[in-house]
């Protein structure tokens, strides 16, 4: 890029995001005074009843990561609601709107819950069995649809009494679809939003947050279908005749193929995507015909080649201008924050005899431990030995065959995972679990979903309370990144950091919850020197404010530079546990996770073998 | 007795399809959403061959196995393979469904087409009913895939590579599967088998373009009784749904037959939503 450009680049970047689609929908509400003629406003109408519900399906497909097809059926059910209430002498948009959204709510709610029982394409065909069903539907209560011949008779819409002239009538198609909009956007970029990539990035990650994976999907799936609603609504208001041929295959496919190209994981990409769809191929009439055709090569293409839509396309550019015009800058250093960690109210992890099988295979047999708070407890052993299985039982990923766990004298086993997380515990994973997409304070900050809560109606309204929460999330994750380090790695993409970063990534988010008990799960694995060190002191400093860590790892040498009680764990069972100055020298420990057999133990270990041959006589 | 043969060879079909998904999804844990429509186009190629051309009947069955086989391998090589995800694989697949939905429509039109039966169409008294010989076909080629595919995955080298790949494909490559090819080949099979069923789904069900949606649903609601995986399960559940839905169609009224199909699927994801033989798995971190 030349001076110019960038200089100019500069210029656009100083302008609050917010302003672009403020504009865009200023120009599109001028566009009928500046002359534009029917045909193409009308295209522009449909393109804001489009943009609807592929918004609807982004929130369910791009955020919350679950394929629905329904949408056609909610857009019918609102516009059924909206053209029967009109019928009825109800012509009001407002209260049209209200009522169509709830209906499509409902049938969102209804059909999202036995929907989201089972695996990925479930939710999808059952929705999408909705949109086969609605013309069965529409002929059961033909008296009142009219059936397949359509429901007319459909007044002209009226606001508070007054009727809405076609003029009148396309502001106020603009502005629900912009006030949608300005919805999704604030819950995209709240928690919520964060919550939602963590979701779609793993389940288990989710629910070792204390989300609960089962309410989130549905609450995307079910949020998605009031705009499909509201845009049911104003369409039949614009045509003001409805028939079940609107709502086919041929919609549903158009709705997700404009989802694709304009970016599932994105706000403003429905709008983008809607607008190209409508006013390139679906105005053509001719098009008709090889509607289906084209769509099918969209969704191939697009989910083969286009990952991510226009939307990653343009995100892409804007990283790369602001990078050559210098716009990439590091958040100040912020002195005080660095290095300190609040009095943690750690409380005590109680295992006691706890069993696990597997089929045959016995993966714990009758294991116990204790941590408590203000010491640091390793768990260590061989592969295989069960530590990450036992980690997985206290998370609440297992369920336990016999045995208690206890935290803080409350019994956790058998909580799903996400109750388990929301009592308090937090951990690590072997491999790091970043959501795609999202900044290092991001990811971070999703650490904290649980702990304070913002409804999601607060994000929309930014109410006082989410933005003192919001602010509360933003000092913790200042600090948690102090701690361990990354504070200048603040605005960088997470998913991007190399290994060792985002295993102290983990940790940050790990910490931020202000959990009870926070398990460590091989966390120095893949780290250098100086990640080691940080790594020790952080763990150290969690101790000396009262912290619980579980600490399971490899690097002995860390186990015993950091350990006040370290578990041996061997074959399921646990074989030794006592200081480090004890474990070093037991010989068991020394045979079963060193691999030293007794008659190999050299000068340095010949205190080991002496215990050995005591215990032998 | 009729109504209940009707309705079970209409089960047969959706057994069928169900069949496909599971050929696929045990090879690769990827739903192929174009199943169904594969199925369609063998029943599209099924009435060219049989009607338009006058081929034998064996050239034709040929014809639409090699034609259907072809596609379902350019669905895994272009629309499956490269793409990463379970979750976009969705997205691709039903691209393709779609695509072949709007390709058999500018080809074939939107009427419903009369596919003949090799086998004749006299109706037979069986058992006190009225049934086709179009529908005792299906119905004991439905048993019959059943039982033989059950057998060749437990029996043969190639069905417990496939098998050891549905249980963790890593550790199959490492075993020296070659995974990809056994995927691809899988994809095949499945397009192959979906070829020439289109002989004997077309006879009971037309050759139409609408044909490949409702196929695809009421075969998944097939596989969520049974449990994914399963081809027993796919059997039992496809004849459920086929029963259901006559049954409904003759006592409630044809429109509430899709209903009927869609509240047994609702019954079952909320009371056993890894159906009848599916196997529920802890998950892992």
């Amino acid at each position: 890029m030349g001076a110019r450009l960038t200089s100019v680049w500069r210029g656009v970047r100083a302008v609050p995001p917010w302003v672009f689609p403020l504009v865009a929908v200023a120009v599109v509400l001028l566009l009928p005074t500046l002359g534009l003629g029917f045909s193409a406003t009308r295209q522009i109408q449909l393109a804001c009843v489009l943009a609807l519900l592929v918004s609807g399906l982004n929130l369910s497909l791009g955020y919350a990561g679950q394929l629905a097809l329904g949408q056609a059926a909610m857009y019918a059910a609102g516009a059924y609601t909206a053209g029967l209430m009109s019928v009825a002498g109800v012509t009001d948009i407002l209260l049209q709107l209200l009522a169509a959204g709830v209906v499509a709510l409902l049938v969102g709610l209804l059909t999202g819950v036995p929907g989201l029982r089972l695996g990925s394409w479930s939710l999808a065909m059952t929705s999408f069995f909705l949109v086969l069903l609605l013309p069965d539907v529409i002929a059961i209560f033909g008296h009142l649809t009219g059936g397949r011949n359509g429901l007319s008779g459909i007044a002209g819409p009226s606001l508070f009494g007054a009727p809405l002239g076609d003029a009148s009538y396309y502001v106020v198609i603009v502005l629900v679809a912009t006030g949608w909009f300005v919805v999704m956007r604030n819950i995209v970029v709240s928690r919520h939003g964060i919550a939602f990539r963590v979701l779609k990035q793993s389940p288990v990650l989710a629910s070792s947050m204390g989300i609960s994976v089962f309410r989130m999907k549905l609450l995307g799936y079910a949020l998605g279908a009031i705009p499909a609603g509201l845009a049911g609504a104003l369409f039949a208001n614009l045509d003001l005749y409805i028939s079940p041929e609107s709502f086919g295959f041929t919609l549903a496919t158009s709705v997700l193929a404009a989802s694709i190209l304009g970016g599932s994981t994105s706000v403003y990409g429905a709008a983008v995507g809607a607008a190209i769809m409508q006013l390139g191929p679906n105005q053509s009439t001719a098009f008709q015909q090889y509607a289906l055709v084209v769509y099918g090569v969209f969704l191939i293409v697009g989910g083969v080649l286009l990952n991510g839509g226009l939307a990653r396309v343009f995100r892409t550019l804007v990283a790369r201008w602001d990078r050559a015009a210098g716009l990439v800058g590091t958040p100040p250093p912020d002195p005080d924050a660095a290095g300190r960690v609040q009095q943690m109210h750690g409380a005590t992890l109680e295992v006691t005899g706890v069993e696990k099988a597997f089929g045959g295979n016995r993966a714990l047999r009758g294991v116990s431990l204790r941590a408590e708070p203000g010491r640091v407890t390793a768990l260590i052993g061989p592969n295989g030995s069960g530590k990450t299985t036992l980690l997985n039982m206290i998370c609440g990923f297992y369920r336990t065959d016999a045995g208690r766990i206890t935290l803080g004298g409350r019994e956790v086993q058998g909580l799903a995972a996400d109750r388990v997380a929301r009592a308090g515990v937090a951990r690590t994973f072997q491999t790091p679990n970043i959501p795609e997409g999202i900044t290092v304070a991001e990811a971070v900050a999703a650490g904290r979903y649980t702990s304070e809560r913002a409804s999601m109606l607060s994000a929309v309204l930014r109410s006082p309370r989410f933005r003192r929460v919001r602010a509360a999330d933003a000092d913790r994750v200042r600090r948690a990144l102090a701690l361990v380090g990354m504070a200048e790695l603040a605005l960088t993409e997470a998913a991007s950091l190399p290994l060792g970063m985002r295993r102290l990534l983990e940790v940050a988010r790990a910490l931020v919850g202000e959990p009870r008990v926070l398990l460590l799960d091989e966390v120095a694995s893949g780290l250098d020197e100086g990640e080691v060190e940080r790594l020790a002191a952080t763990v150290r400093r969690i101790r000396a404010a009262g912290g619980t860590v579980v600490l399971v790892e490899h690097n002995f040498d860390l186990v015993l530079s950091l350990a006040d009680e370290i578990v041996v764990l061997a074959q399921g069972e646990v074989i030794a546990h006592g200081s480090p100055e004890v474990i070093e020298h037991d010989p068991r420990v020394l045979a079963e996770y060193l691999g030293v057999r007794p008659e190999d133990l050299g000068d340095r270990l010949a205190e080991g073998a002496s215990v050995l041959s005591q215990e032998g006589r | 007795m009729t109504l209940l043969w009707s309705g079970l060879a209409l089960g047969a079909v959706y057994a069928l399809v169900a069949i496909g998904y599971n050929i696929v999804f045990l090879s690769s844990h990827t739903f192929n959403f174009a199943q169904a429509q594969l199925v369609m186009v063998g029943t599209f190629v099924a009435y060219t061959g049989l009607v338009v051309l006058r081929l034998p009947v064996l050239v034709v069955a040929l014809a639409a196995t090699v034609i259907v086989m072809v596609l379902a391998g350019l669905e895994e090589r272009f629309a499956v393979r490269p793409v990463p995800d379970h979750q976009t694989q969705l997205v691709t697949t039903l691209g393709v469904a779609t695509l072949l939905n709007g390709a058999t429509q500018l080809v074939w039109g939107g009427q419903p087409l009369t596919v003949p039966f090799f086998g004749g169409n006299d109706v037979v008294d069986l058992f006190g009913g009225r049934v086709y010989p179009a529908e005792i076909a299906l119905l004991v080629l439905a048993v019959a895939l059943v039982v033989g595919l059950s057998v060749l995955a437990k029996r043969s080298m190639l069905g417990l590579a496939l098998m050891g790949m549905s249980e963790d494909r890593e550790a199959a490559a490492l075993r020296g599967v070659d995974v990809r090819k056994l995927a691809f080949w899988a994809f095949a099979a499945s397009g192959a088998l979906a070829g020439l069923l289109g002989l004997f789904v077309g006879p009971k069900t037309y050759a139409v373009a609408t044909l490949g949606a409702a196929l695809a649903l009421k075969g998944f609601v097939a596989l969520a009784i049974g449990g994914f995986g399963s081809l027993p399960g796919a059997l039992i559940g496809g004849l459920t749904v086929g029963l259901v839905e006559s049954l409904a169609a003759r006592y409630l009224g044809a429109e509430y037959s899709n209903l009927a199909v869609f509240a047994v699927l609702l019954l079952v994801l909320m009371t056993r939503p890894s159906g009848l033989f599916g196997r529920v798995t802890e998950r892992v971190v």
